[in-house]
């Protein structure tokens, strides 16, 4: 041995290595960290491994996590013994792992724990290095019968010992790879459900009475919201928090939230429509699992609220100068009691604003740590209050993001006291087509400043100008002496306009844009309304005669 | 200029040319209409020239969706020459703009 050979250090103190045992090392390590494919270095490995110690036959064995057990990967030798599984603490190679050190078996017959032979290989001598990692040992390497009849002596298990250091190296980075592999995919699914989810929950509208957001706690969540307008004019909406935050709990609020939607639609009264689903909720969800949820409806126009809740925090009214009331459930969480009758309730929003939150809002810690409780919404309810909905929403959101999210976190508000609106201007006439150039110099006019690219506001005029030729074509069926208003108001973030007329009320229904893949000459109009406009409604107005169309267009 | 409203029909390289100018809306679409029939009734190709055209609205474009479909119907010509700005964004919006054979002018559409 030469006096430069590195040393090896060992439990004995340190072992010194030549310099062929470097070179094989050096090539091990080499395989491994060249080779993007383990098990095939692993089956070249054991080759060399019996060739170097001059041994009978060489093999691999690794723990294997999912059966509990050992089983053999790779080996050389006469007989092929790969897939051998022994049990965990048996045998030479159990020993080796449990203790996690090296042993040398010199003679089989004398050690009571030797398997016995395998097909036929008669072992005479047994050398087993563990395969030492961060997390102990994950496997063994094993040589048996050194082929000269002789004995494995030290030299040899330091050897083995040596070359199990890159094997157990380069065994773990694959481990670790794996598991990376499938933490990445699982993360992935996740991704993809989250935006499944995200897809679930309407479009943020931003003419619109109703802002609601969500913000998970993960990437999933169990709380959901929903709002959509329903044929009469009203505005359906309903929102929901799922007990627990995983994937469970994510899958329930899928559930609930369609069947919350499905009977909603259908103008069911709030008290019925969470009676409906309670049921259906009861019948089929797992013991243990629960839904709070409030639904109801809103009419922008009599600024009227109807709903129903169903173990759901307290919602908080704020009506101008009236103290802040609290609205509690008047059911249990849905999913329960599947025979609970639920019952609605009325209120008059009246200038004021509804704050839905669910709990993750008051389980927000405040900075003494402490959940901030509905009196910490209340006083974050009154900061806010002198702002816009929109405003308002990003200034709570702000706030609690500011502090510690314990739990999924939705807010809704159903807003009655946005900005005041400013009347632009308008013109009153007769249905006279005659008239609809007047009707155009004046929209033109009243747009003029409020930043429309000069394309875009002409489409604003041909649309307008399109909804009075409709009223006079349809409404007064080409009558030149009915009388139309159009009055344009400025709202906080878009264009509105009013038109009303005198005629006999027309079903809304036959107000809808037809479908542009038929080519034909009639019915365009309400599409190009449709296509140029964010929004429109058609009415019957509260004080009896005529029709009311709102157009909105959001400004640039 | 634009203020007057005119439609006009000539031939003109063996087209039965209708030429419209000022804004097509409600209040004049149905003479619109009447000019784009009648063009068509001399079963010569039918061209429409919008490039005096400062408006229009769908009862305009009603007019020449059936002027369009009416000679399909019987296998003649019909072509929009000379879109101007204000025609084409309305044809864009209903769609129709891949719908009626448009050229940039006469000559091109007796190609």
């Amino acid at each position: 041995m030469s006096s430069a050979a590195p040393l090896l250090p060992t439990p004995n103190g340190l072992a010194r290595i030549g310099p062929e045992e470097v070179g094989i090392l050096a090539d091990f390590s080499h395989a491994f960290a060249a080779s993007m494919d383990v098990g095939e270095t692993l089956r070249r490995a054991v080759v060399q491994i019996a060739e170097h110690m001059n041994a009978e036959a060489a093999a691999v064995f690794l723990v294997d996590p999912v059966a509990g057990d050992i089983v053999c990967r790779a080996c050389a030798g006469p007989v092929d013994v790969v897939g051998l599984r022994v049990q965990q603490g048996r045998g030479i190679v159990g020993r080796a792992i449990a203790e996690n050190r090296v042993q040398m078996v010199r003679d089989t017959a004398r050690d009571p724990d030797h398997l016995g032979d395998q097909r036929g290989f008669h072992t005479r001598s047994i050398l087993c290095a563990p395969l030492d990692t961060a997390e102990g040992a994950i496997g063994a390497l094993q040589v048996l019968n050194k082929r000269d009849g002789a004995l494995f002596d030290s030299h040899d298990a330091n050897v083995l010992r040596l070359l199990a250091v890159p094997t157990a190296l380069a065994l773990n980075n694959a481990r670790l790879m794996r598991e990376l592999v499938e933490q990445n995919r699982i993360k992935r699914e996740f991704q993809l459900a989250r935006q499944m989810q995200k897809t679930l929950l309407p479009a943020r509208r931003r003419d619109f009475p109703i802002t609601a957001l969500n913000l998970p706690a993960r990437e999933i969540s169990g709380d959901f919201y929903d709002y959509f307008e329903i044929a009469d004019g009203r505005i359906a909406f309903c929102l929901g928090d799922v007990a627990g935050k995983g994937m469970d709990a994510a899958l329930l609020m899928v559930r609930a939230s369609s069947c919350l939607r499905w009977v909603g639609k259908d103008a069911t009264p709030p008290g019925e429509w969470l009676t409906k689903v309670n049921r259906e909720l009861s019948e089929t969800v797992t013991r243990g699992m629960f839904v709070c949820a409030v639904a109801g409806y809103y009419d922008p126009r009599t600024s009227m609220i109807e709903m129903a809740n169903a173990g759901f925090p307290p919602l908080l009214l704020r009506r101008g100068d009236e103290s802040m009331r609290e609205l509690r459930a008047d059911g249990p969480p849905l999913g329960i009691l599947g025979d609970y009758s639920y019952s609605s309730e009325r209120l008059a929003l009246a200038g004021g604003c509804l704050y839905a939150f669910s709990d993750g809002v008051t389980d927000v810690r405040g900075p003494d740590r402490k959940p901030i409780g509905i009196e910490g919404v209340r006083a974050l309810v009154e900061r806010v209050s002198g702002l816009s909905p929109r405003a308002r929403v990003r200034a709570i959101v702000g706030h609690l993001r500011k502090m510690s999210l314990a739990d999924d976190t939705t807010l809704m508000l159903i807003a009655d006291d946005g900005a005041p609106s400013r009347y632009l201007g308008g013109l009153a006439g007769s249905s006279d087509p005659e008239n609809l150039r007047l009707v155009r110099r004046k929209v033109a006019e009243l747009t003029h400043d409020l930043g429309f690219a000069e394309a875009q506001r002409q489409l604003i005029v041909l649309a307008v100008d399109e909804a009075v030729a409709n009223v006079i074509r349809h409404a007064y069926a080409g009558c030149c002496d009915g009388r139309v208003e159009l009055s344009i108001w400025l709202d906080a973030d878009a264009v509105r306009f009013e038109l009303r007329d005198y005629a006999s009320p027309v079903d809304p229904e036959r107000i809808r844009p037809r479908d542009l893949s038929e080519c034909r000459p009639g019915g365009l109009g309400v599409n190009l309304i449709d296509t140029v406009m964010d929004r429109w409604l058609f009415r019957h107005p509260d004080d009896g005669a005529g029709n009311q169309l709102t157009m909105i267009k959001r400004l640039p | 200029m634009s203020d007057v409203n005119d439609c006009s029909t000539e031939d003109n390289q063996g087209v039965r040319l209708v030429r419209v100018r000022g804004e097509v809306d409600l209040s004049w679409s149905q003479r619109l209409r009447k000019s784009v029939l009648e063009a068509l009734a001399s079963n010569k190709p039918v061209a429409v020239d919008l490039s005096a055209v400062t408006y229009i609205d769908s009862s305009g474009i009603a007019a020449l969706v059936e002027g369009f479909q009416n000679a399909r119907g019987k296998s003649q010509r019909f072509s929009l020459v000379a879109v101007s700005k204000p025609v084409h964004a309305v044809l864009e919006l209903a769609r129709l703009d891949r719908v009626f054979p448009i050229f940039a002018s006469l000559d091109d559409a007796v190609k």
